[in-house]
């Protein structure tokens, strides 16, 4: 059964732009996915409809075979904690520090401080930031910043992680340093999606790439390149 | 409880000026509610005390007898509109004239018993009826003036409806002024907050765990203000009771047998305070999270 599952998926926005033309594709638990394409093809919209920020106008998208636009508002919340969400801007608290920043992901589960002192310490050895985490945003590179997005995204241990050009704000080594850390996520079983226009790491990884066009599928290969 | 504690200080720390003119505003709008109720519970105890006086007083002609006053008395016993009636003779007036006038031993050696008119004291059920009864006495024969206190308890009452609605219309104005303050002061939180809202919402948090602490705020506010004007609604109380006012208690017109000793009336004036600060802090946070809240 897959993991996640867009059937005919179509997506248009108030002011006309179709940003998702009858989109269908499966992806499995434990791949690792690349959607890549030109800005404004349609990446982010996948990632939006994914975590229920917007929904499409028609077609189903399926998670663990529960379709993402009928669960009740009531229950979005815990539909997001299993999956985690990293962004091109860090999306970080300026005014809380590394741990404080991570801690966010568990403080709305209402985990007790014991778990979060627990928990928190070992994500962020895992992205190899725990001799930093009393330190503020403002004290890290672009890289460093987004393995904290990392960290705080695998805090509450999700089924999926969704990165929306992880590396877009980064440097070339920083990007490298990434893309390890969410192939070593990756092999401990999280499915990965991440879109992406970053060439370079795409023909490395030689993993499944999705390429969308104008909102539409135009290739999707197991071991493939950006430009297929 | 920590938690929401920590998030509530962080909250007013970054919003400092617009909090302390919102708890401002908004015990000025507890303090006048606050007064208003303490004056409308006086002014109807006033009116109440005016009430129970004697509030028409018949004078006898002289050569009207003890004997025909006491069979008129006895007829307006029997009328339905009257509460009570007491005869006061000659004797008693000139008593009664005496007691006030002790200072001035001259003017009482000029008088004499025979000179001060019999009256009746007569109290009606229904002040309203005052009018007519003063009338109808007047045309008795044997009545000499009949004087009732109908022109003063009219204006008090005037003065008192006067008062009510100056009240009403400035605790109406500042309770709007409160309500818009509260959402201006949450709008605010919530702009500012608003990377961290949006943060919260993508990792999970539920509806109840970013609204609940604007709500707290709100009601956190709408306490603080009301807890200030209690205090100073119960300071009055305290004044009144050391100055022995309103001894026999204060009253409203719509408990007609109740009467409640100043400073107990200040207690409960400084419950319903804490409960309608609170009340309107939580309307006022309900609407700023419903319409500034994107969630």
């Amino acid at each position: 059964m897959p993991q996640i599952e867009f059937i005919n998926v179509s997506k248009e926005y108030e002011h006309g732009s179709v940003a998702l033309d009858n989109v269908s594709f499966q992806i499995d638990p434990g791949e690792f996915v690349f959607v890549v394409g030109p800005s404004g093809a349609g990446k982010s919209t996948i990632v939006k409809l994914l975590i229920r920020e917007e929904f499409p106008n028609s077609g189903q998208i399926l998670v663990n075979d529960e379709d993402v636009s009928m669960i009740p508002q009531e229950h979005v919340h815990d539909y997001r904690r299993k999956i985690g969400v990293v962004f091109q801007d860090f999306k970080l608290l300026e005014s809380r520090n590394i741990f404080e920043n991570v801690a966010i992901a568990l403080e709305v589960t209402d985990a007790n401080d014991h778990e979060i002192k627990n928990v928190i310490p070992n994500v962020l050895n895992m992205v190899g930031l725990s001799s930093k985490m009393f330190m503020y945003p403002r004290q890290l590179s672009g890289g460093e910043k987004q393995r904290v997005s990392i960290a705080r995204a695998l805090a509450h241990e999700p089924d999926i992680l969704v990165a929306d050009e992880a590396t877009g704000m980064i440097d070339p080594d920083s990007s490298d340093t990434v893309v390890e850390i969410l192939e070593k996520v990756n092999s401990l079983g999280t499915t990965i999606l991440m879109a992406t226009h970053d060439q370079k790491i795409v023909d490395k990884l030689k993993k499944r790439v999705i390429r969308i066009e104008t909102g539409k599928i135009v290739s999707d290969k197991k071991g493939g390149k950006y430009r297929g | 409880m920590g938690k929401i504690w920590k998030n509530l200080k962080a909250n007013i720390k970054r919003e400092k000026l617009l909090t302390i003119a919102n708890v401002f505003v908004m015990t000025i709008t507890f303090l006048l509610l606050g007064t208003l109720i303490f004056v409308i519970s006086g002014s109807q105890t006033a009116l109440r005390y005016l009430e129970q006086q004697a509030q028409i007083s018949i004078f006898f002609k002289d050569d009207f007898s003890e004997e025909n006053i006491l069979g008129f008395k006895s007829r307006l016993e029997e009328d339905g509109r009257i509460a009570s009636v007491k005869y006061v003779s000659k004797n008693e007036a000139f008593e009664i004239f005496s007691q006030i006038n002790k200072d001035e031993p001259v003017l009482l050696e000029n008088i004499s018993p025979s000179i001060l008119p019999a009256s009746l004291e007569v109290k009606a059920l229904n002040i309203g009826d005052l009018r007519v009864l003063a009338e109808e006495f007047s045309q008795v024969d044997g009545v000499e003036e009949v004087r009732f206190f109908e022109d003063i308890i009219d204006r008090f009452k005037f003065w008192s409806n006067v008062i009510y609605i100056i009240g009403f219309v400035l605790v109406a104005v500042f309770s709007l002024i409160s309500y818009s303050v509260i959402i201006a002061t949450l709008r605010t939180t919530i702009h500012s907050k608003g990377i961290e809202l949006e943060i919260m919402k993508l990792v999970g948090a539920s509806n109840a765990y970013v609204k609940n602490p604007l709500v707290y705020q709100g009601v956190f506010l709408g306490f603080v203000s009301s807890f200030i004007a209690g205090v100073a609604m119960v300071m009055i109380g305290v004044i009144m009771k050391l100055y022995n006012m309103f001894d026999y208690g204060l009253t409203f017109g719509f408990l007609p047998r109740l009467y409640i000793q100043p400073l107990v009336f200040s207690l409960l004036l400084f419950v319903f305070l804490i409960f309608s600060g609170c009340l309107l802090g939580l309307l006022g946070s309900y609407t700023a999270v419903k319409r500034y809240l994107k969630y």
